[in-house]
């Protein structure tokens, strides 16, 4: 079991660590910079006239200390022992539907569990399953909290990290228009 | 719902999302990029190149600009005015999809009159469009729909009080594929900048004017383009939907799941939308590395050849001869008699268009234990020299991405506009954008876009090889800071094709040797099928014909339906044993037939022409008994007496990732070396040639039914008496 | 006071009824989409006279390389006029060959236009004005005498397959009011006997007179000149003695 998850982690280290420097502290005080560029620094006052011991006493109270503990809840969560070992989760970022233009809806990560039988209830019509995580859709805001939230439950999982950076090129509408290129559009 | 608007912001302005990509190195190497400009999106500063538009800069920041028009992959129209901005100190709202940025520009994207403005556009559009989102395809999935939810009036200044009617537009016929309701077309001309930029095929247009202006053909004609579907997504309202999915589903209705298109080599990703555990439709996921957010028509429509003709249950012949249905335990059994029973070195595998590296891999290591080594692809590859040794000889080096940076593309002996579709979106937007020219040596085809035709015949590729060609392409290619070559997998399994090969790969490495960009690769062989990488670096034999001189005793297809294969080149007696998921060529001569899964039913791995692994998810279960490929492989291996050691996936994936870590891990694509020390070894096989290079897929009706699933599709079948049809009009 | 609660509740009244404004839904008399008739399908051919292609080349020699496409509204022209006065397919697709354009480009340029008139039309094509100027000063009765005289409806051909009628809006003739456009001639002042005379001319293939009717030579008064009569003032006129 542990073997598995180990080797998902190797597995999708590398797509992994090139997603983290998004997510990452330094990118926040970065972004945060960029906000603020023309703001002069904020200093607290109590923060200047405080002597060195002050200032390092503070900074520790301030701080908070994680540690990193491995959290199992399979033991107490009542989850069938069926809906764990065998069961893989996916974490990816929903992809934008190719038929609209909107993007507002797609800028978290979410969890899914394999896909298993679905039918068609004679009845109704409805479709029906016999898998109750058929449905569990979570949606994280970083794949990492959904990696801690799959290795607390104790399922193996995965991570897609899709592939839709690329460079901005500035768009021209005169390029339309320009007589020598190709971009020049024939119905222009 | 969650919302993090904090961390969204951040995400977005964050550099490492504006820096250049680390896949995409080339992008970024043109002269050194002019000072940015400083902006303000609704009081947010960003950075970005001057020419930039404010719907691009506004984007760089998270903040969304409404559109219809505009759309990132196609030329600018603005045409339809939902875009408007205000911008401080202007007398007028600008369209922001148009309008380049100045420095210190501060663009109010939420403001009272850039609400207004909207709602104005949105009013005068909605006066023109016909109000049946019930029986709408497009509904739920709408532009229009949304955003006149934003900034639509909450009641309509449209008063019929005559019953004259609203403007009503004729529907045009333009395939099989694509269902037009021209009524309720908003003039966004996407579909016609799409037509006449990326598909080449300069068909639509707008005829008349003012409010009978209307989109279409003008004459009767189809679309001739195998990346028609595209325009369906492309269409931001309901007036170009899919055919065949027309009143199936609504979106809110399908479960997606995303996965990879194996019906070419390119493992376009895909998002699969199912119910009920069926197929519904199939649509493009956004992938920059390989589709970008396009899908060839065979990929997106061949979905309906999944339900028809499909191996549900276990077969064996009878007495007469004929496929009967058996339990899955009487087919192992025999199945596991006729492969103990066969002597060593009698047992043939042959792995087909379709085979995932799962089931190839179960599959060699059982033939293998068995006692036998012959394992062989359809396709043939030359083994001469370097052969399969080097993955550098048999993958698209350059990588699908970086086509579009070439600055000279020559194809050899490859029709990439219907072998890889989208590999040839990527050459015609090079061609477009950065002014690349392309050369081809092969049969004169349309590729789409023009080319330096070189004839041919197979001694251009040896005279521009050794260089004493004097074709204007060879200085062409000497003076090419990025040049590619692109070999097509057709030559191959010509008599001349290890020659060929040899040259391509001469002259490839020649150029590369020479170029400043130590890294930028130049060959590329470009594969036909989605299996062939995966099973070359298995280790699996490209190519049948020298295994069925061997007259095999017992011959096992996984999924072999090009018909390579026949009962006349096997020995009288001989069992064959089929495993796949249609009944085509292949189980048409079996004995014993085990229903497979297709790509749709089954967590596999594929790799591509560039070497790149993904897989595929489960979006619907296999029909009927039908199982998993490698799973039968395994349960068979246990009956056999030869037990494979794997029981879950991931310990197949385990297998699979000591034969090549490649293999798993997906999404990513390496690097290959070793180009010298094939060049070497090709060395000897620099024969003279006297051929002609040809390619199988010529024209468009060659294009959609090339596999077993988009043979058993009907709407393949359409298509290909559409374009038939086509051809014989006057138009 | 008292008035600002009357402009309040107007206000209020504005709101609460709904401003119903309609305009008739005008639709053009020609399609936008072609269909292939007897007359006019792509296997008719069309070729332009030895005579014409040296104007093709001329008319393609006065736009520089790389805005070749420029020259396309000329050429359909000319081959509209090769053609009796209306653009067939064949002669869109052969514009199109010429300027190595896609045929859908020329289709766009052709139903853009309404003078490129892309159904059989009679020999003499006859726009009739009938905005305001013209129509104050007797258009209806120059229409109905047309309508009668040729035995052609507005929008149609007559039987003999001479004459064609349309109604057309300003022609920008308003001085010379009502006015009538046979293929590239105007007709102006016109009375009902002046288009009968023109009618009948026409059936003859003659050619009547075009320009006033009235026996002005242009668009000057028609009772001579009723300002600018004088000779010019000289310099200094009108400023008072003392300034002189």
């Amino acid at each position: 079991m542990f073997q598995v998850i180990s080797r998902a982690a190797r597995l999708s280290r590398t797509p992994l660590s090139r997603s983290l420097p998004a997510f990452s502290t330094t990118s926040q005080i970065n972004g945060r910079d960029q906000l603020g560029r023309h703001e002069a620094p904020m200093i607290d006052n109590d923060v200047v006239v405080a002597s060195p011991d002050e200032k390092q006493q503070k900074s520790v109270l301030e701080s908070t200390i994680s540690v990193p503990v491995k959290v199992d809840l399979t033991p107490v969560s009542g989850v069938p022992e069926e809906h764990i070992k065998p069961r893989r989760v996916r974490i990816y970022q929903p992809p934008k539907n190719a038929m609209q233009s909107g993007t507002n809806n797609i800028h978290h990560w979410e969890m899914e569990f394999d896909n298993r039988q679905r039918w068609e209830n004679p009845l109704m019509g409805w479709t029906s399953t016999g898998d109750p995580l058929s449905n569990m859709k979570v949606a994280f805001r970083s794949p990492e909290e959904a990696i801690e939230h799959c290795e607390k439950n104790g399922w193996s999982w995965f991570l897609d990290v899709p592939k839709i950076e690329k460079p901005v090129r500035p768009k021209n509408y005169g390029l339309n228009f320009s007589w020598n290129r190709r971009t020049r559009v024939s119905t222009k | 719902m969650l919302r993090q608007p904090l961390s969204r912001a951040l995400t977005l302005s964050s550099p490492v999302r504006a820096a250049p990509l680390a896949a995409r190195p080339y992008a970024a190497q043109a002269p050194p990029p002019p000072e940015k400009v400083e902006v303000f999106i609704d009081d947010k500063p960003v950075h970005v190149l001057p020419g930039t538009t404010i719907l691009q800069a506004a984007a760089l920041v998270g903040v969304e600009i409404p559109r219809f028009c505009y759309h990132e992959r196609l030329a600018v129209a603005g045409n339809c005015r939902m875009c408007l901005v205000e911008i401080e100190r202007s007398p007028k709202p600008a369209a922001a999809c148009a309008m380049p940025v100045m420095k210190g520009m501060r663009v109010k994207t939420n403001s009272d009159l850039t609400k207004k403005a909207r709602e104005g556009v949105m009013e005068f559009l909605l006066v023109n469009h016909p109000l049946d989102c019930p029986i709408c395809d497009q509904g739920g999935e709408c532009d229009l729909q949304d955003q006149s939810m934003a900034f639509g009036s909450d009641r309509s200044r449209f008063t019929d009080i005559h019953f004259s009617g609203k403007r009503a537009v004729e529907d045009k016929d333009v395939g099989p594929l694509i269902k037009t309701i021209m009524t309720r077309c908003i003039h966004c001309t996407r579909c016609i900048r799409f037509a006449s930029e990326v598909a080449g095929v300069d068909d639509f247009g707008t005829t008349g004017r003012g409010s009978d202006m209307q989109v279409g053909t003008y004459v009767e004609k189809m679309f001739l383009s195998e990346l028609s579907g595209n325009i369906i997504d492309l269409c931001p309202v309901g007036a170009l939907t899919s055919k065949p999915y027309s009143f199936a589903a609504r979106p809110w209705e399908t479960r997606r799941i995303d996965s990879v298109d194996v019906l070419d080599p390119l493992g376009s990703n895909i998002v699969i939308a199912t119910r009920t555990n069926e197929v519904l439709r199939i649509l493009p996921r956004t992938n920059e590395e390989i589709n970008e957010e396009w899908l060839s028509d065979k990929s997106r429509f061949a979905c309906d050849g999944l339900k028809r003709q499909r191996l549900v249950t276990p077969m064996m012949t009878d007495s007469r001869g004929n496929l009967t249905p058996v339990e899955w335990e009487d087919a192992m059994v025999a199945a596991a008699r006729a492969l103990r029973d066969c002597p060593p070195g009698k047992l043939l595998a042959v792995a087909g268009d379709l085979a995932d590296a799962e089931s190839l891999v179960a599959l060699k290591d059982l033939v293998n234990r068995l006692g036998s080594d012959s394992t062989c692809t359809e396709q043939y590859f030359p083994l001469d020299g370097a052969g399969i040794d080097l993955r550098s000889s048999y993958l698209c080096n350059t990588k699908i991405a970086n086509v579009e940076d070439a600055d000279f593309v020559l194809l050899i002996g490859t029709n990439t506009r219907f072998e890889a579709p989208l590999l040839n979106a990527r050459i015609r937007k090079a061609f477009i954008h950065k002014d690349t020219d392309v050369a081809l040596i092969g049969p004169k085809v349309d590729l789409t876009y023009e080319y330096i035709h070189v004839g041919d015949s197979a001694s251009a590729v040896k005279d521009l090889a050794t260089g004493s060609s004097s074709h204007e392409v060879m200085k062409r290619l000497e003076a090419a800071k990025r040049p590619v070559v692109i070999l097509g997998a057709d030559q191959l399994k010509t008599p001349e094709g290890a020659a060929i090969l040899a040259y391509t790969q001469e002259l490839a490495l020649r150029l590369q040797d020479k170029l400043e960009d130590k890294k930028w690769k130049v060959l590329n062989v470009l594969q036909r099928t989605a299996s062939q990488v995966a099973a070359l670096d298995i280790g699996y034999q490209p190519g049948v014909g020298a295994a069925l001189q061997a007259g095999p005793q017992v011959v096992y297809l996984l999924g072999a339906d090009s018909g390579v294969v026949s009962r006349d080149q096997l020995p009288k007696g001989a069992t064959v044993i089929y495993q796949g998921h249609h009944g085509d060529a292949g189980a048409a001569i079996a004995d014993i037939v085990l229903p497979g899964a297709a790509y749709t039913e089954k967590r596999a791995t594929y790799v591509n022409a560039e070497g790149r692994a993904q897989q595929t998810l489960v979006a619907v279960t296999p029909p009927g008994k039908a199982r998993e490929d490698w799973k039968i492989i395994r349960a068979l291996s246990e009956v056999v007496g030869q037990r494979l050691p794997y029981d879950t996936l991931d310990e197949v994936r385990d297998r699979l990732s000591e034969i090549s870590p490649a293999l798993v891990t997906y999404g990513d694509v390496q690097d290959n070396n070793y180009f010298a020390q094939a060049r070497s070894l090709a060395q000897s096989l620099q024969k003279p040639v006297s051929g002609k290079v040809d390619v199988q897929l010529k024209k468009l009706e060659d294009f959609f039914m090339t596999d077993p699933i988009s043979r058993a599709s009907p709407t393949m079948a359409k298509c290909v008496q559409a374009v038939i049809k086509q051809k014989s009009s006057k138009y | 006071m008292l008035s600002s609660l009357r402009t309040g509740v107007q206000g209020v009244l504005r709101a609460a009824s709904r401003n119903i404004q309609t305009s008739a839904a005008l639709q053009h008399d020609s399609l936008f989409v072609h269909r292939d008739t007897p007359e006019d399908n792509p296997d008719i051919p069309f070729e332009f006279t030895e005579q014409n292609k040296k104007r093709v080349d001329a008319i393609l020699g006065i736009y520089p390389e790389g805005h070749k496409r420029g020259a396309m509204i000329p050429l359909l022209d000319l081959a509209q006029r090769q053609n009796g006065g209306w653009l067939p397919i064949s002669a869109m697709h052969k514009v199109a060959d010429l300027l190595k354009l896609p045929r859908m480009r020329v289709y766009e340029v052709a139903t853009f236009y309404t003078m490129f008139i892309r159904r059989p039309i009679g020999k003499y094509h006859l726009q009739v004005c009938t905005t305001t100027p013209c129509w104050l000063r007797g258009s209806d009765a120059v229409l109905k005498t047309l309508v009668e005289g040729t035995g052609c409806k507005v929008g149609g051909t007559s039987p003999c397959g001479k004459f064609s009628i349309s109604e057309v809006e300003c022609l920008g003739a308003c001085v010379n009011a009502p006015m009538v456009q046979v293929n590239d001639d105007y007709y102006e002042d016109l009375s009902i006997e002046d288009t009968k005379e023109i009618i009948e001319k026409l059936k003859k293939d003659e050619k009547p007179k075009a320009g006033p009717r009235s026996g002005r030579f242009a668009s000057e008064p028609l009772g001579g000149l009723t300002s600018l009569s004088d000779p010019p003032t000289g310099p200094g006129f009108g400023i008072q003695d003392a300034l002189k």
